[in-house]
């Protein structure tokens, strides 16, 4: 249910922060012929295709070398978006992937070559879906705060450079470095005056202090604030989808397989493969009782909908429907479009759209009489309600009631909020965002470390 | 911020103090070897307010000093990062400039359209402790910082 909204939120950050990550290693140069930039996000993008896989598995169906893609999966490591797991493996055990893979994957071809494994070590990966929402949060938060401190010359310690030697120094070392000569910071190797290190974001031109260069890189870093907002507002808008939704997860690498293997005896009675690939993973073999599933049943209105309601797609409650759920418009209740995404708006205008939509209805000549005549009861119907809930404005449930007195009439209507409300939940992916390099690991290094360090004296001791 | 506290020190007097005035003497010296001087650990000694104990003095072979071990009541002033103190500008230069709480000396960066002399109100955004010093690092953007009286006005 959620799965498609943070599967989005990885693409869009795939684009965001990683389009111009190489899988090479620094020290090699970058000729035309191995630039590989953007294979993080073909990386990223397959990943979200899929659940755990062999990392062997993946760069055969990359196409890409296995120590090319294991280099960019131990970066992805790294950034905390991807957990691995390594395992030494006899045949036995990569058939029990193999076997939980058919079981999952509808994709995914069966693989048979792999019995002849002997003892190798396979690492396997997966897209870790919490931790992937958390560091894009992390980082937005880490870009905005930079800049806004900046922007503000909040608790920022001013660094200053010798144009000579290179040496640094900040702020704290500022009474040391007081020339008597001329009440100037002057380096203590070489005496040359230093300058201030401008920052790094926001100006080329050294800025010597001037007023006119600091206006200069306020208005930069005005400018960079709002392009931030502006251009990674798709990944911001997904985030807040996924705010309150619960992330995806497979659980380690195991426990997939075991999920998936008992799912695969639950579907298909081949007990050869099955039996062979839980020997695989452990010597006892575990009853699985499939996966634990807990109904809480609210008593009021909600439970007796659920059992009119005997479709297999239940409708939910409106409180349980949150924004960036994806769902069908049997979950939503019939009234839909009526209401806002929150569904707890209660405005006229929703109702006067309600009536326009029933006269467009009412307009329409194709129409049976029957259902005119439907339609014109339900608006009456409607126009009660209207008044009723300008009565009862407290409640925001009203709403969202099913009200439709006849079934096949409703049918008919979701049919028509089909094919406009896909408009609604489809979004394209957009543009890849221009890369926004901010670094950060910058933290570490600012000199506020070092006066941390400083600070260590404990002083209660005393 | 200021602290009132305990501390303890060895003081050595000199053979030619010792008899009816022994103990003004070993306070006069105290407070003449203490005050105004600064630690890494408690800060800068503003004053001694009383003595608490004096132990017994432990006369040196060779010299006669007698080494005293005398605990005394203090105040002291510490500066804390995030702390807003009211300092005097001291120095300014193309930098910034320089300010002074009592005791303890201040730079703020990037502001150079201060006078000298001038009352600033600043917040300390960074200390540097060793042994026997403090310096802070200060800014005076935040909401109610800056000048609050200037030379000429006074
Ligand atoms: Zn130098």
């Amino acid at each position: 249910m959620s799965l498609e909204s943070f599967n989005k939120l990885v693409k869009l950050t795939a684009r965001a922060f990683y389009d111009d990550i190489t899988a090479k290693g620094d020290n090699q140069p970058k000729s035309g012929r191995s630039d590989n930039r953007g294979i993080a996000v073909v990386v990223l993008d397959a990943l979200t295709r899929r659940q755990w896989v062999r990392e062997e598995d993946l760069a055969k169906d990359l196409k890409l070398h296995l120590k090319q893609l294991r280099r960019t999966l131990r970066f992805f490591e790294e950034e905390k978006l991807v957990t691995r797991d390594h395992r030494k493996e006899t045949a036995k055990g990569a058939k029990a992937y193999s076997a939980a893979v058919a079981a999952t994957a509808d994709s995914l071809p069966g693989r048979e070559g792999e019995e002849k494994i002997k003892l190798h070590t396979h690492s396997y990966c997966c897209l870790d879906y919490a931790q992937i929402h958390d560091v894009v949060r992390y980082r937005l938060h880490r870009m905005r705060k930079k800049l806004k401190d900046e922007l503000d010359n909040k608790n920022t310690v001013q660094e200053y450079v010798c144009p000579k030697c290179g040496k640094r120094y900040n702020a704290l070392d500022a009474i040391r470095l007081i020339s008597f000569e001329d009440d100037g910071f002057h380096c203590e190797s070489c005496n040359t005056e230093l300058v201030a290190e401008s920052d790094k974001l926001a100006s080329q031109d050294i800025g010597d202090g001037d007023d006119n260069a600091r206006r200069r890189r306020r208005e930069k870093l005005r400018d960079l604030l709002q392009k931030l907002e502006v251009e990674l507002k798709p990944l911001t808008d997904i985030l807040h989808r996924v705010k309150d939704l619960e992330a995806p997860d497979y659980g380690t690498l195991q426990a997939w397989e075991l999920r998936a293997s008992a799912v695969a005896r639950a579907s298909n009675s081949d007990p050869n493969a099955n039996d062979s690939s839980r020997s695989g993973m452990s010597g006892t073999p575990m009853p699985f009782l499939g996966e634990t599933k807990i109904e809480v049943a609210f008593s009021g209105v909600e439970e007796k909908e659920i059992k009119a309601e005997s479709a297999p797609l239940k409708q939910l409650p409106p409180w349980m429907i949150k924004e960036g759920m994806n769902l069908t418009n049997e979950q939503r209740g019939v009234v839909m479009q009526e209401s806002n995404a929150d569904g707890t708006s209660l405005s006229m205008d929703d109702q006067k759209d309600e009536k326009k939509l029933i006269n467009q209805e009412v307009d329409d000549k194709k129409k049976l009489q029957e259902e005119y005549f439907k339609a014109y009861y339900e608006a009456l119907l409607q126009q009660q309600r209207a008044q009723e809930a300008t009565n009862i404005k407290e409640d925001p449930s009203i709403d969202n009631f099913p009200t439709d007195a006849d079934p096949s009439n409703s049918r008919k209507r979701q049919r028509e909020d089909d094919e406009e409300g896909d408009v609604e939940w489809e979004e394209e992916t957009p543009a890849p965002v221009e890369t926004f390099k901010v670094d950060l690991n910058v933290e570490a290094a600012e000199p506020s470390g070092d006066d941390e360090d400083d600070d260590g004296i404990d002083w209660e001791e005393g | 911020m200021f602290f009132h506290i305990v501390l303890e020190r060895n003081m050595q007097l000199h053979p030619r103090h010792f008899g009816r005035e022994l103990r003004e003497k070993l306070v006069s010296k105290l407070m003449k070897d203490v005050e105004g001087t600064c630690s890494g650990r408690h800060g800068f000694v503003v004053a001694i307010t009383g003595i608490e104990d004096i132990g017994k003095g432990i006369i040196r072979d060779g010299t006669g000093f007698v080494t005293f071990p005398v605990k005394y009541l203090c105040v002291v002033f510490r500066p804390f990062k995030g702390e807003i103190l009211e300092a005097t500008v001291t120095m300014v230069n193309k930098m910034g400039f320089f300010a002074e709480a009592g005791p303890v000396q201040i730079f703020v960066s990037n502001h150079v359209k201060i006078q000298k002399d001038s009352e600033v109100r600043l917040k300390i955004i960074g200390t540097r402790v060793n042994a026997t010093e403090i310096f802070c690092i200060g800014t005076i953007k935040d909401d109610f910082l800056g000048v609050i009286s200037d030379p000429a006005g006074s």
